[in-house]
């Protein structure tokens, strides 16, 4: 079978509101699939129609060419889930409550596989079984679920937001487990709201807004969609528009800068408020054109607080670290654009935003505003 | 705690009546009219002084009916009124008490609210002043609630108002034992586990206090020490429509000053969301029984049913041993065994009608036991717990019928434990081996009951999820006051019919009738059956 999910113009509704508005989604058999959308898009009311806890309100949605309403039973013999807010028994410690989701799956059978995996699991995630459920905290809720869904052997796994709660080290871990079961031949459907862990696992993807799909595709399809973040200190660049002699720029003379250092940089770099008030009268709108003039592909380029932002197509990055290499700049961060950024750019619906058309240009002034941005 | 914290009590507090406004006026109107109707239907039915002297004769001839109710303090009607009553009302007052005491504390706690309003100016300590002020509050207007009741029933304005007065003090110091239990523990099912084992333990005591008293004039008993212990105790030494004095609630408020004290303090030295009794680790593993929803149903509620059949246990060996103690009065009083033969009616001996009555609330602690095996099934559905194990190999029609079988398993439980605690006290008395099988026969006349409570709570769990809980309840409630409770607050047939418990077959009586019981059976299959089918359609409803 080629498709494990088939949905097709999927609705939901609760009373007068649509939770669902003709949602459309296909995950094909052995990918790791990314299912995008901001909070309250409908990804949660999705998946419970994929498990059978909701019924469809219209249009049809299929597991393995079954209906997961009346196939709930069948179905779930194939597959495992982690919900994105995982309660648990206050009086059953994790250890009793790993087990039961895994008997319930019928995943002990053998008992001494069943044993280790779990017991691998429980290591790498650092979990300990024996507190009781009520006294874990969100992270280690969730390490529940994920390593009672990843104890047994599953054709789909169903990942609702499953990283939620969890530390970047737990979130590397739980990377490396999904490429484990996709290797295994699992099909992976993962849920998100985090634009970085979708690109970083995902074959193929489908950002849904509103209960309707509004784009699907590869990554590579949708990497007009990802703009990246850069920012760097002005003070410092010498004349913008006279490039940097190309021996003058060693390859690994200043990475860029880790997020963290970044604060002492720009402490560093940010001339005092009153000469940043001198500099700007001396002339923002020619050291904004020279700046464009020697970044390639740079968006939304501005000014402001003494550093220098713009957004760089994601396919477009490797031209403008060699641009700002020449430069010589300092402070640099480089940062991926949240999810939902990119809903602003694309679908702009946020009033207190400009028009999205506006900002495909350079911006012609500097924001008057402070930048929330670092 | 200064000025300025000081000013968000009001908020609080409103925090407070906002969320209980319900719940209180349901407990409050309840106990007043369990008041108003008690002196009514008594005035009614023992209008009579010899009839009442006949009932409080035969109360003090066998002490041990004096634990149910009070102590004799003669043949007034008012005073035979609180007699009767008082033991109740204070019971109420104590567990409304101690369930709004732990609510608000360790409930708070355990779900983390506590913690939002504790980052707050209020800090930790002015939640529990606003608890202790809201508990005081509550108590003030049920004791004046109980005032009115009785007044309104005709009785006289001084002994009710000092009625009123203990009733409000009982639960004053039981708020603060609550408050006290919240230190202790770290859950509030564990919390409130406490708090109802130290009101049984106060109504307890108290009950052999006045069983062990010693007369001190016609139909008039002084309680032994036993009853000096128990704040209800204290209570009852008000001596309302008698003595008339309010010196003794003086210890009620003292012990509520004490716990309260020692409240501060403790919570002064912990964290919040801590216990100074520490949890216990859990196993590594599961054991061999947790492997399905049925063994899952039993190990969330196994605790509760061990309860509930200790309950059973208790109202068993009472029945067990006040049979004996019964016929031996009669035995050696002929007018006694005149009015005991006139309160057992037609047929059936004094001992058989005993142990029916006290039976009767062996079925309701069934009865309640089937309904929190339903009210699990929704707390699992709302607190998510239900989408992981439904995500499984696992129907919804097998997760129903898993929590019902053990609803089945667990009415049993408590039936047979029961039985074969009568069986005991009957046994250890040395009574005639016959009764055995009687006791046995009463005990499964609970059963259609406790059945049709099962299923049609399983109706309404399938059909209107949300209502499960507090529908749950008020239903228990209502049975057992329209069917226990009915004759004595002189409540029409037609009113005391709609409870499954004025059904129960009456083993006792001269030729049994089963038809109710068959009735209750026949309702308890359809509606539970009813159930399995409908939840095949119903979706997981987890708001």
């Amino acid at each position: 079978m080629d498709t494990v999910v088939e949905v097709s113009g999927l609705e939901k509704r609760f009373g007068r509101v649509r939770a669902l508005d003709g949602l459309d989604l296909s995950v094909r058999a052995g990918e790791v699939h990314g299912f995008l959308g901001p909070n309250g898009a409908g990804k949660s009311t999705t998946i419970r129609i994929l498990l059978g806890l909701a019924r469809a309100s219209a249009g049809t949605a299929r597991v393995f060419g079954r209906d997961p309403w009346s196939d709930a039973v069948a179905l779930h013999r194939r597959l495992g889930y982690v919900p994105g807010d995982v309660n648990l028994w206050p009086n059953l410690s994790g250890g009793e409550a790993i087990d039961l989701i895994s008997r319930l799956r019928g995943g002990t059978a053998d008992k001494t596989a069943f044993r280790e995996r779990k017991q691998r699991l429980i290591d790498v995630f650092q979990f300990d079984p024996t507190k009781k459920g009520r006294a874990y905290s969100k992270g280690n809720r969730q390490k529940v679920a994920l390593i009672a869904a990843f104890a047994t052997p599953a054709d789909l796994l169903i990942l609702d937001e499953p990283t939620s709660g969890l530390d970047p080290l737990m979130e590397a871990v739980f990377d490396t487990e999904v490429h484990r079961a996709a290797a295994e031949g699992t099909t992976v459907l993962l849920s998100s709201h985090i634009l970085s862990e979708v690109e970083q696992l995902c074959d193929r993807v489908t950002i849904i807004r509103a209960g309707r799909t509004a784009e699907t595709g590869t990554l590579a399809d949708l990497r007009h969609l990802t703009r990246t973040e850069v920012s760097f200190a002005v003070d410092g660049v010498p004349d913008a528009a006279a490039p940097a002699s190309p021996d003058a720029v060693a390859p690994d003379a200043r990475p860029a800068a880790a997020p963290g250092a970044a604060p002492a940089s720009l402490q560093a770099a940010a001339p005092a408020p009153r000469e940043a008030a001198a500099h700007r009268h001396a002339g923002p709108q020619s050291d904004l054109r020279d700046l464009a003039a020697a970044l390639p592909g740079a968006h939304d380029l501005a000014i402001d607080a003494g550093r220098a932002h713009f957004t760089v197509d994601s396919d477009a990055l490797p031209p403008v670290l060699e641009a700002l290499a020449r430069l010589d700049v300092r402070g640099l961060t480089v940062a991926p654009p949240s999810l939902e950024e990119l809903f602003l750019r694309h679908y702009g619906d946020h009033p207190a935003r400009p028009d999205p058309a506006d900002r495909q240009a350079p911006a012609p002034t500097i924001p008057p505003t402070t930048d929330p941005r670092p | 705690m200064n000025a300025d914290a000081l000013a968000l009590l009001p908020a609080l507090l409103r925090q407070r009546l906002r969320r209980d406004r319900w719940q209180l006026a349901f407990w409050i109107l309840g106990t007043a009219l369990l008041a108003l109707f008690a002196a009514v239907a008594v005035a009614d039915s023992y209008a009579d002084e010899t009839e009442r002297n006949q009932i409080l004769a035969l109360a003090i001839s066998s002490p041990a009916i004096l634990i149910l109710r009070g102590l004799p303090q003669g043949g007034g009607l008012d005073a035979f009124v609180f007699f009767e009553i008082f033991t109740y009302l204070a019971l109420l007052a104590a567990l409304m008490s101690t369930f709004l005491a732990v609510r608000h504390s360790r409930g708070e706690e355990e779900s983390g609210r506590a913690e939002l309003i504790a980052s707050t100016p209020a800090a930790r300590s002015l939640p529990t002043v606003a608890t202790l002020v809201h508990g005081v509050l509550a108590n003030l207007v049920l004791g004046a609630a109980v005032f009115a009741g009785l007044a309104l029933g005709g009785m006289a304005v001084d002994g009710s108002l000092v009625t009123g007065a203990a009733t409000a003090a009982v639960g004053i110091a039981f708020v603060a034992v609550g408050l006290l239990a919240a230190q202790f523990l770290r859950t509030s099912r564990g919390a409130n586990g406490l708090s109802v084992a130290l009101v049984g333990t106060a109504f307890l005591l108290r009950g052999i206090g006045d069983a062990l008293g010693t007369p001190t004039g016609p139909l008039e008993l002084q309680s032994a020490w036993p009853s000096w212990l128990s704040p209800i105790g204290w209570a009852q030494h008000t001596g309302a429509y008698t003595s008339n004095t309010l010196v003794p609630l003086l210890l009620d408020l003292a012990l509520a000053a004490v716990c309260v004290t020692v409240v501060f303090v403790l919570q002064a030295h912990r964290d919040s969301g801590a216990s100074l009794v520490a949890e216990r680790r859990g196993r590594t593993d599961a054991a061999a029984a947790l492997s399905g929803s049925f063994g899952l149903a039993w190990r969330l509620q196994r605790g509760a049913i061990v309860a509930w059949a200790a309950g059973g246990a208790a109202f068993g060996l009472l029945a067990g041993t006040l049979a004996s103690l019964v016929e031996q009065a009669a035995s050696q009083d002929a007018a006694v065994a005149d009015s005991l033969q006139s309160v057992a009616g037609a047929g059936g001996s004094m001992t058989e009608t005993l142990i029916a009555a006290l039976f009767s609330f062996v079925g309701v602690l069934a009865a309640a036991c089937a309904t929190q095996a339903v009210i699990r099934l929704r707390q699992e559905e709302s607190a998510g717990t239900a989408e992981l194990l439904l995500s499984t190999p696992l129907s919804r029609v097998r997760w129903l019928v898993d929590y019902l079988a053990l609803g089945v398993a667990a009415i049993a439980i408590v039936l047979v434990v029961a039985a074969a605690a009568a069986t005991a006290g009957l046994l250890s008395a040395g009574e005639d081996v016959s009764l055995v099988g009687q006791s046995f026969a009463t005990a499964a006349a609970q059963l259609p009951a406790a059945l049709s409570y099962l299923g049609l709570l399983a109706l309404l769990f399938v059909l209107m999820p949300k209502a499960t809980v507090a529908v749950g309840w008020a239903f228990v409630a209502f049975g057992v006051v329209v069917g226990n409770f009915g004759g004595l607050l002189g409540l029409p047939d037609g009113v005391r019919d709609l409870s499954p418990f004025t059904h129960t077959p009456v083993v006792s009586a001269a030729e049994p009738d089963w038809g109710g019981g068959a009735w209750l059976m026949g309702v308890a299959v359809v509606a539970g059956a009813a159930s399995v089918v409908l939840m095949r359609h119903r979706e997981l409803n987890t708001a």
